[in-house]
């Protein structure tokens, strides 16, 4: 099948894609936009706590009053005018109506929000909150050891506990994770895999998205332009798809592979000063599994693709009969994105090992996981397997509808030319 | 000698039989016509004969043997619905078409820009084809069609939506082909084409073969023996020759059937030596639209006649 002629197509579409503006732009724009993506979300999360804000803090009593004042001054925040407190001691009668007299001010923003700490919260921890945003997560995260810290220090004040038991009470839990993994060596884990695994997800989904599409669209045109009829007089129509795929596929991995330059850079030299706990923890194999399970898959999706244009003749009807196809990506997308917040999730691990879901699922699995012998076996015969049984399907459904035109055909219509001969 | 023969041809769509039991032989070195009204089933014999279709049954032959891949490389094949890449460079397009045919190399390229020469696009070679005319991609289209130096040129409608200067340069192009010995066959549903340039038809109608053989056989089959005169003179002697069949004098105008067609240049010889003058003299061969007529009958000349009014 890989003949001169087949080699003449492939050649033809390598040079069109990777020379065309939309690959160039493409190669350039997407590590941008998820540098970008990673940027925006340190800045959000740093941003808010930024903003000046100024708080009332009511207590039932001034020996909570007092304390709170010691602990929070020490503060980095107050210590540099980034947050006003007020502090002021009340009964919750008194409180009720404080908080009547402050709601202008509450709704307006010149106040950011009231705590009220009770008598009670010596005991139970329990204080409340009143703001127009009462989810305010930076703000608690700033507040919240602080207001523990003087709450344990009354509960214990009487108890005539030592400082070193104190402090170890005041102190909340500090988790540290660490990664088990077969070979025994427990090593502490960063946010560097999962980054790479949220990555791995992202480029698949996208790239398979954009090629695949790009794929259906050069059918489309050929076949509206009547260009294929020219083109089978020369080749057949499963060289014809060969070489096609072939082109786009190859141009994919390419793009890929420049795409992760940088991951390989940082993995191999220590020169980048990447704090350890963003340090991906991963080698140059999975890279290159990576890469072929990558290649194979999109050769998969793009007969897929190369198949949905071949039915219909103009670009609108194409894009909404695709459907079927995206949700092959889309869902698959969506498992692998969940498996960043939790990577031995039931859903993700089957997923892993059914066909077209293990091409987007497994690469980001393994990077989180370590993943048993028989499951990478499995998935990789699973991902094979596709591709070996779509394209006796997809190469008909591509030959009988290259050469239709004329009235959009039905999915049983389509069902239907599998069993032609053509 | 019979080059390529299409051997009972099946071909059906969704239960419609596009082609049914479609035979007929193309011989060595002639101009062959495929011709019948709009959806007679000719693009999709082509298509068979290209193996873009495979046929329900039947088989195309090649000097004895079914055609196969390499069948493919010899032919040029013109589709009726032309196109191509309008992004690619004319000169690009030229060697990329040559390059599915297995031809490359410096050969190809000298050949190309002689053909871009004599079509004067030289001077564009190297200029997008969206940035030329229809009528210039037309001519694109046919380069790459011949490009390659087939033996056989398939050529679906190529008359079609082309101007009549082009239309000149094709039929030049096609009686050059000619003379060099090489195949051509074409479809067409413009019987006056045909009639000009084919020297063999197979007329097919509703899928069907409806007549086939060489212009010259059918036309003498079918061949009408009426002749028309407007004269001056005593044309009474003729009455009693034996060739004539039928007789009716106007006096000025007769309407005269002899037996045989070949009589007619007879007549007119017999005419002069009695010293008859001859004002009009009218044999009316039949045309290739006639024979259609005969043969469609009248529901399909009416169709007919319109597609070609239309053309």
């Amino acid at each position: 099948m890989l003949n001169k002629r087949t080699l003449a197509v492939l050649k033809r579409e390598l040079r069109e894609k990777l020379l065309s503006r939309t690959f160039i732009l493409m190669t350039v724009l997407i590590p941008v936009f998820l540098f970008g993506i990673l940027g925006i979300q340190t800045y959000l999360y740093s941003a808010g706590s930024d903003e000046k804000a100024k708080i009332e803090i009511i207590s039932g009593s001034q020996q909570i009053t007092g304390a709170l004042q010691k602990t929070l001054s020490q503060m980095k925040d107050v210590k540099n005018n980034k947050l006003k407190i007020e502090f002021s001691t009340q009964t919750k009668a008194q409180f009720t109506q404080t908080l009547n007299s402050l709601k202008g001010n509450i709704l307006s923003e010149k106040l950011t929000g009231v705590f009220y700490i009770p008598d009670s919260a010596v005991n139970n921890k329990s204080v409340e909150y009143y703001s127009k945003n009462p989810n305010n997560n930076s703000l608690f995260n700033k507040l919240k050891d602080p207001i523990n810290k003087a709450l344990v220090d009354i509960h214990f004040t009487d108890m005539k506990l030592s400082e070193a038991e104190i402090n170890f009470a005041r102190s909340s839990v500090d988790i540290n994770s660490f990664r088990v993994s077969k070979d025994q060596k427990i090593k502490e884990e960063g946010a560097g895999n999962s980054i790479v695994a949220f990555l791995f997800t992202f480029l698949l989904y996208f790239s398979l998205l954009f090629l695949g599409t790009m794929m259906m669209r050069s059918v489309v045109q050929e076949k509206n332009n009547r260009i294929v009829e020219v083109l089978l007089s020369s080749v057949n129509s499963s060289e014809l798809m060969t070489g096609k795929i072939l082109g786009v596929g190859i141009t994919g991995l390419m793009q890929m592979a420049i795409w992760l330059i940088p991951l390989m850079v940082v993995i191999s030299s220590s020169f980048f000063m990447i704090p350890n706990e963003y340090m991906p923890d991963m080698n140059f194999a999975q890279v290159i599994y990576f890469l072929l399970n990558y290649f194979v898959g999109l050769i998969t999706f793009l007969g897929l693709f190369a198949s949905v244009g071949a039915i219909f003749d103009n670009d609108q009807d194409a894009q909404s009969g695709v459907w079927p196809i995206t949700l092959l990506i889309m869902i698959p997308f969506f498992i692998g994105i969940s498996m960043v917040s939790n990577p031995e999730n039931q859903i993700a691990k089957i997923a892993s090992m059914l066909p077209f879901a293990s091409i987007i699922v497994m690469p980001a699995r393994l990077v989180l996981v370590e993943i048993p012998t028989w499951q990478m076996v499995v998935s990789i015969i699973v991902t094979l397997g596709t591709m070996i049984a779509i394209f006796p399907v997809a190469g008909k459904i591509y030959r009988v509808g290259v050469l239709r035109t004329g009235k959009k055909p039905q999915w049983s219509e389509v069902i239907k030319w599998i069993s032609y001969k053509y | 000698m019979y080059v390529l023969e299409a051997r009972n041809l099946v071909k059906t769509f969704d239960g419609i039989r596009a082609v049914n039991d479609v035979s007929f032989a193309v011989p060595e070195g002639s101009v062959f016509g495929l011709i019948g009204r709009n959806g007679a089933g000719k693009t999709t014999t082509i298509r068979m004969m290209m193996n873009i279709y495979l046929p329900d049954s039947g088989e195309v032959v090649l000097q004895g043997s079914k055609i196969g891949h390499e069948f493919r490389a010899m032919v040029g094949y013109l589709p009726e619905e032309r196109g191509l890449y309008q992004k690619m460079k004319i000169i690009d397009t030229l060697l990329y078409f040559a390059e599915l045919k297995g031809k490359t190399g410096k050969q190809i390229i000298k050949k190309a820009n002689e053909y871009l020469e004599r079509f004067q696009l030289i001077d564009r070679k190297n200029s997008k084809l969206e940035d030329l005319s229809k009528g210039n991609q037309q001519k694109i289209q046919f380069i790459t069609t011949i490009l390659h130096d087939p033996e056989f040129i398939i050529l679906d409608e190529p008359f079609s939506g082309l101007d009549p200067i082009n239309i000149d340069i094709l039929r030049e192009i096609i009686m050059e082909l000619k003379q060099k010995g090489k195949v051509i066959i074409f479809s067409t549903h413009l019987m006056d084409f045909a009639e000009k340039m084919c020297d063999h038809i197979t007329m097919i109608d509703k899928g069907k073969v409806i007549l086939n053989g060489s212009l010259k056989d059918i036309k003498a089959k079918y061949e009408q023996n009426n002749i028309s005169i407007n004269y001056q003179g005593d044309i009474s002697f003729i009455k009693n020759n034996p060739m004539i069949e039928h007789f009716e004098d106007f006096g000025n105008s007769a309407g005269i059937r002899v037996k045989n067609a070949s009589q007619i240049q007879e007549l007119l010889k017999l005419l002069l030596e009695k010293n008859i003058t001859i004002r009009k003299f009218n044999a009316n061969e039949i045309s290739l639209q006639e024979i259609f007529v005969e043969l469609a009958g009248s529901n399909g000349v009416n169709n007919f006649y319109q597609e070609v009014r239309h053309a």
